[in-house]
């Protein structure tokens, strides 16, 4: 006799999230491509404006004119960018009909990274070779000192989407060791290009930053001001020159507005630092935080006072000897089931 | 956003570098400068740096070690007591080197040490142990295996014994700055309780070295 075995729809369905992401053609990309030109046009025509000239910022603003959303997130807002910054870069099918895979690496499984590892490692071959080279013929080595300080390595996430692979801490730790080698080596431009794929230039900090000019007041003396904050504290400061080097914070004199020692040493350290404790008066205002706060506060806006009247290079010191930056560090929020913010409720053991 | 935030981790970002306050490095000239100072300056200068602690000044009167020390000491965050009782306790010490230097005879004078940061300084440095004593457990049984300790740990060991020394084994009458002097001139001589827990723990040290190869770090 037969029996009839019931099996339900959920069985035999696909398993839905074994394919990984959705995948998408080439031929599918580039219709989008199309059809993003063509709206571009479109939307031109639409605004007046010129279709040949017309940029991605000005794309930008006319979907905010045309759609305007009140959603807080700006990745949930309508936006129309071109599909290459959409639709996330995907690997194509890395085997043929047979069945074979086109690199010989495919069986490692991360077959970009190895690949990349090989290639380095071959010029890295390549530069001994020249090296032994030039000492059989007895000419010294070249030693060309490239500017280590004006580009970085490429980081983690940026190596994973040139490769489009995802790598280990370890792998890209390597990785970078064996560009270190390479360049430390005395090999000069051969391989010069070859490094550049994995650099980024890094602008030096300083230009960043722009130092106002001096202002005159109506008696013909110089003054700039700075503002600072340090926790809850904001503060502003008034840093005036040919002065005696008197300090006057919110209309009190600061000995008896700091009286500790500590905070007064903070309010003198610019000035100490760049040998002006008596050339310049200072009048500040300052509200909120606590006593060291404070201080850290006005300490801040004279220091960014300061810098309209001192040449680069110091403002370059007084940057590097921490007299320029916000300190981030706040009161860390108490969490719950805990007493505070660290400290954690008596342990009991029943 | 990192999944797993380690215990210990601070609001700046972990490429900003240690602030630099000492004005004399940044005095010098160009041509004075070797080739490691140029190459971090260099360095230094495309990378960002960290704000300057609240206790740390470029002024002659500020010192690291001294600060330190000065938190140490601190409780429940009165750092306003914590440095007027150094203060005292510097004065203490300059107050009975100076009658020492006026009551000895010429040639002794220049021997005597006026200077209380240098003797601070100098106790601190003969308090440090070299090795110290770390539990290992093996095959249920835990040794004491005699290993080398770091700067910072000597110099963690050396405070911690000096402020615990002072807090239990005083007197209910005498001041804290008064003890502290006390301590850190018997120190500076290489004499006191303090180079004596040092020669302690060295000796335990010695005796346990059969076990120094249950050492793998």
């Amino acid at each position: 006799t037969l029996r009839l075995i019931y099996t339900t729809v959920t069985v035999q369905r696909k398993n839905v999230g074994a394919s990984g992401p959705e995948k998408y053609t080439e031929t599918f990309i580039k219709k989008q491509i199309e059809e993003f030109n063509l709206g571009k046009r479109h939307l031109a025509n639409m605004m007046g404006e010129d279709p040949e000239t017309f940029t991605q910022e000005d794309i930008d603003k006319a979907i905010a004119y045309l759609f305007p959303s009140g959603l807080f997130d700006k990745r949930a807002r309508p936006m129309m960018k071109h599909p290459t910054e959409i639709f996330p870069e995907q690997r194509k099918i890395q085997w043929g009909e047979d069945g074979r895979p086109f690199h010989f690496l495919f069986y490692t499984g991360k077959q970009a990274y190895y690949s990349v590892m090989h290639e380095t490692y071959e010029k890295l071959l390549n530069v001994q070779k020249y090296q032994d080279q030039l000492t059989a013929q007895d000419l010294p080595p070249q030693k060309e000192k490239r500017n280590l300080a004006g580009s970085r390595w490429l980081t983690k996430i940026e190596l994973e989407e040139m490769l489009l692979e995802k790598l280990s801490d370890d792998d890209y730790s390597r990785f970078v060791q064996l560009l270190q080698k390479l360049m430390t080596l005395p090999c000069g431009d051969i391989e010069e290009k070859y490094i550049q794929k994995f650099t980024k230039e890094v602008p030096v900090q300083l230009q960043k930053v722009v130092i106002e000019p001096l202002k005159y007041d109506e008696r013909g003396v110089a003054f700039s001001t700075g503002e600072g904050i340090r926790k809850t504290a904001r503060a502003t400061a008034t840093v005036y020159d040919n002065g005696t080097g008197k300090v006057t914070v919110n209309g009190i004199d600061i000995l008896h507005y700091f009286p500790v020692l500590q905070d007064r040493e903070q309010l003198l350290f610019p000035f100490q630092f760049l040998d002006r404790v008596g050339k310049h008066d200072m009048v500040c205002t300052v509200s909120g935080g606590g006593r060291s706060a404070q201080a850290g506060a006005i300490r801040l806006a004279s220091a960014k006072a300061l810098r309209s009247f001192v040449t680069e290079k110091e403002v370059e010191f007084m940057r590097q000897a921490g007299l320029l930056t916000l300190d981030p560090r706040v009161k860390e929020r108490k969490k719950p089931g805990q007493e505070g913010a660290r400290r954690k409720f008596t342990w009991k053991k029943r | 956003l990192r999944r797993l935030t380690q215990v210990r981790w601070s609001r700046y970002n972990p490429s900003f570098l240690e602030p630099e306050v000492n004005k004399e490095l940044y005095q010098k000239r160009p041509e004075e400068l070797s080739e490691k100072e140029k190459e971090t300056l260099e360095f230094k200068a495309v990378r960002p740096i960290k704000a300057a602690p609240p206790t740390l000044s470029s002024s002659v009167f500020s010192d690291p070690m001294i600060s330190k020390f000065t938190n140490m000491m601190m409780k429940h965050g009165n750092k306003v007591l914590a440095r007027s009782l150094m203060a005292q306790t510097l004065e203490a010490i300059k107050r009975k080197q100076l009658e020492k230097y006026h009551k000895a005879p010429e040639d002794e004078k220049e021997t005597i040490e006026c200077n209380p940061y240098v003797i601070f300084h100098q106790a601190l440095k003969n308090c440090q142990p070299i090795i110290g004593l770390s539990s290992v457990t093996k095959g249920g049984k835990t040794y004491q295996v005699p290993v080398p300790l770091k700067d910072n740990r000597k110099r963690f060991l050396a405070m911690k014994w000096l402020i615990t020394e002072c807090r239990e084994n005083k007197n209910r009458r005498t001041m804290m700055p008064e003890k502290l002097s006390q301590e850190l001139l018997q120190a500076f001589n290489n004499e006191g309780p303090i180079i004596k827990k040092k020669h302690v723990l060295h000796k335990m040290a010695e005796a346990n070295r059969a076990y120094a190869h249950f050492r793998w770090w």
